[in-house]
């Protein structure tokens, strides 16, 4: 596997990972890290909504689990993105099938990302959420 | 999927930041990121275990001594000086513990953080840790 491909076309878009097992965010934030996004990491909801209440902090995307520890999963803190960050992009995963389908009325056309994924089918998830935006800012 | 897959095992020197406040993690991952550190994250002590426990080649633990969670920094502190003797360990709080640092630590740094001379402590122990790895 390789991220060189990547580095050439990335722009410095910000993705929040939320993830609570820790060997799970740092190997996808490392890697989103090599294809050239700047990566800030959160542990549960709770720290990804201290993050996201900070104005200057810019975030495009949020990659967040379902399934996580503390006071909100992962279907709360898309709820509460979409409120009070509504220009924030949001993409879902998750490993339990029932949740993964839930979770496709909150998240964008193409749907949650299953676990267990392939970073690089959650960086290209990103890169055309991101050129989607784009695109529609741009008519 | 399997940490070395993703080129975790980079030959950038790897720094472990062991913080519950989220932001004052990601100020300090951010500064020591742009010094051209590999730099991973963990929460709280749990997760700084984790990791140490895995592959992932770590030359420095940053920790927090106050955190949430069932270890606290000082006492990972004292883990890691015991397993990983060789690894660098730099502690850091809003007050020095009135017992000092002793054995379990190489350095002491006091909150509010400045940015700088973290980085300078972090740099100069990673030099010290390479110089010890070369001696016969």
């Amino acid at each position: 596997m390789t991220t060189e491909n990547h580095k050439s076309t990335a722009k410095a878009d910000t993705v929040l990972v939320v993830e609570d097992e820790v060997l799970l965010r740092l190997v996808i934030a490392d890697y989103l890290r090599d294809c050239g996004f700047r990566v800030i990491e959160a542990a549960d909801a709770d720290e990804a909504i201290v993050v996201l209440k900070q104005p200057q902090l810019a975030v495009d995307v949020v990659f967040s689990d379902i399934e996580m520890p503390g006071s909100m999963d992962g279907f709360g803190l898309a709820q509460w993105t979409r409120s009070n960050r509504p220009g924030v992009e949001v993409i879902l995963t998750g490993s339990v099938p029932r949740a993964v389908n839930a979770a496709a009325t909150l998240c964008e056309s193409e749907g949650p990302v299953p676990k267990p994924y392939e970073p690089q089918t959650v960086h290209h998830r990103i890169r055309r959420l991101l050129a989607a935006r784009s695109n529609n800012k741009k008519r | 999927m399997a940490a070395a897959e993703v080129g975790l095992a980079a030959e950038r020197p790897t720094v472990l930041i062991v913080e519950d406040e989220v932001l004052i993690r990601l100020m300090v991952a951010d500064e020591l990121r742009t010094a051209g550190l590999h730099v991973l994250e963990a929460s709280n002590a749990d997760e700084a275990w984790t990791i140490l426990e895995s592959s992932l080649p770590v030359q420095l633990l940053f920790t927090d001594i106050h955190m949430r969670g069932r270890m606290s920094g000082f006492e990972l502190a004292r883990l890691v000086r015991e397993r990983y003797p060789s690894l660098k360990v730099v502690i850091t709080s809003s007050r020095e513990p009135a017992s000092g640092i002793g054995g379990v630590a190489d350095a002491f740094i006091g909150k509010p953080y400045d940015l700088r001379a973290v980085v300078e402590q972090v740099q100069t122990l990673l030099t010290r840790s390479s110089n010890d790895d070369r001696k016969p």
